[in-house]
């Protein structure tokens, strides 16, 4: 396919209408009708219905059109975003974070935006995913990062990036600090912070062991809670990504096993400015170990 | 490796071709594969597909894409230090690419030699390229063409048709691509001269045909 023919595609989505999408693509309505045959002819799929007097999608051309637009919008980036180095400003970075999902990992990705787009300046809002759902749609945010699963509207667009693994948070000197491994036995008499920030990993631990602890309530940041185990009020399972800071130390959470998928979202259809455009390019390429 | 023939006192050199052209015989004895194969081979070869492609003379567009190992490269950055190899692979599960990307390991010293770097291509995400980039030891860069952007530029990009996709269902494409359009670019090798113009291309709709890297050596000498 060409992208010349992908534009005209996507230009008789939006209006509708040979003659005028035509006009505006600067062609002969022929000409314009060929290229938009030749795609169909490709595709060995009808993409309009044409009528005598309404043009319209099929069902075909309904499932294609999201999927055309992504690659017509990559086109345009590739080549748009490498002349935006050198005219700045490239735009800010403003990254969501669910509860309990640490920015460790995309980290690099960061650094990299920053190396190429030094102008670039960086925001981090935490919320809960469809808060922060709310906030690209109001374009108050470019991208977020949600744990899988998460109700968020049908036009954002989500990539799987890495998977999360609850770990023991406790005091260096705490009984369960020296194990290898801590299992949901081990936590018998001990007190579990729960919370937003913990990732959901308390609620999955009440749904999948035997023994429970006794679950005390928190709402707070992971800074909060760190603080609360520091002081003995309790222990905590955190995400793996999540750096925790002596005194405190982590233990790997084995029995059992509690995991969450976390996901890339990015409003549909809207394009971004470079810094950001460029930052979720690096996250959808990369491998996270 | 079947017994090549031998001209006594000339060494037999198996090219990459003969090693895609038996990968290919082996593949066609399964008629199912054969027919998905000549479906894609018939679709595409139709008129008009090779003069969408960008060719020699032509300006190859810019761009800035997300390297395997977490980089963003720049064309017009990378041509700054000399001309550019850009390959267009299908993707890390493509056997045909996998021929091809290790006879061009094998020779990225060369290519390296005579001043040019190689950027390969793929449609792929989530990890994938950086596989790409490993089983050949990392001998050159591998770029990830996010939502086909480079291939489409370059009017490399087809839909899958309908036998083959059949075929590559297991393959999980949507996961990989990070896009569920169902669409590969053809293989095409272009060299691009430092003044940013295609100075050779090779391309050809049937998957199983690569330009040897002896022939991508031989298109850099004449740049000079």
């Amino acid at each position: 396919m060409e992208l010349t023919q992908v534009r005209y595609f996507l230009t008789l989505c939006r209006t509708l209408n040979f003659t005028r999408a035509a006009a505006e693509c600067h062609v002969t309505q022929p000409a314009f009708s060929r290229a938009i045959a030749r795609l169909e002819e490709e595709f060995a799929a009808a993409l309009i219905y044409r009528e005598r007097n309404s043009t319209m999608l099929t069902a075909f051309g309904r499932e294609m059109q999201p999927h055309l637009q992504a690659m017509a919008d990559a086109a345009d980036a590739a080549q748009a975003l490498a002349a935006a180095r050198r005219q700045p400003p490239p735009g800010n970075l403003r990254i969501g974070l669910a509860p309990g999902v640490s920015a460790a990992p995309i980290a690099t990705a960061i650094a990299e935006v920053l190396r190429v787009f030094p102008s670039a300046e960086l925001h981090f809002s935490e919320s809960s995913a469809p808060a922060l759902a709310e906030s690209m749609l109001a374009d108050a945010l470019d991208c977020a990062l949600v744990p899988e699963n998460s109700a968020l509207p049908e036009r954002l667009n989500r990539w799987p990036l890495y998977t999360e693994t609850a770990v023991l948070v406790c005091p260096g000197a705490h009984r369960l600090a020296g194990k290898n491994a801590c299992t949901a036995a081990d936590l018998e008499g001990e007190i579990l912070l729960v919370g937003d920030s913990c990732g959901g990993f308390g609620h999955m631990l009440e749904k999948n062991a035997a023994q429970q602890p006794r679950l005390q309530y928190c709402r707070g940041s992971v800074s909060q809670l760190c603080e609360l185990i520091s002081a003995g009020l309790g222990l905590a399972l955190l995400s793996n990504r999540v750096s925790i800071a002596a005194p405190l130390t982590t233990r790997p959470f084995t029995e059992p096993e509690l995991t969450r998928r976390i996901e890339l979202t990015v409003l549909a259809g809207r394009p971004l400015n470079p810094a950001a455009a460029n930052f979720v390019k690096l996250c959808r390429a990369q491998a996270f170990s | 490796m079947p017994k090549s023939p031998q001209l006594p006192g000339e060494a037999f050199i198996i090219t990459l071709n003969l090693r895609l052209a038996e990968l290919l015989a082996s593949r066609r004895e399964n008629p199912d594969w054969d027919a998905a194969y000549q479906q894609i081979v018939s679709t595409l070869n139709r008129e008009g597909f090779y003069e969408g492609m960008l060719g020699a003379g032509e300006v190859f567009p810019d761009f800035l894409l997300p390297s395997a190992t977490g980089h963003l490269v720049n064309l017009r950055d990378e041509l700054a230090r000399g001309p550019v190899v850009l390959t267009f692979f299908r993707g890390e599960w493509c056997p045909f690419c996998k021929l091809t990307t290790a006879a061009l390991a094998e020779a990225a010293p060369r290519i390296e030699a005579a001043g040019a770097r190689i950027l390969a291509l793929t449609p792929e995400a989530g990890g994938w390229p950086l596989k790409l980039q490993q089983r050949d030891a990392s001998a050159f860069e591998v770029l990830a063409d996010i939502d086909f952007g480079v291939g489409l530029a370059a009017g490399l990009v087809f839909k899958i048709p309908p036998l083959y996709r059949a075929r590559v269902q297991g393959l999980n494409l949507p996961l990989r691509h990070g896009n569920a359009a169902w669409c590969l670019p053809v293989p095409a090798v272009y060299i691009i001269g430092q003044d940013g113009i295609v100075a050779w291309r090779f391309a050809d709709v049937d998957f199983s045909h690569r330009p040897e890297p002896d022939d991508i050596l031989a298109a850099l000498a004449r740049l000079g």
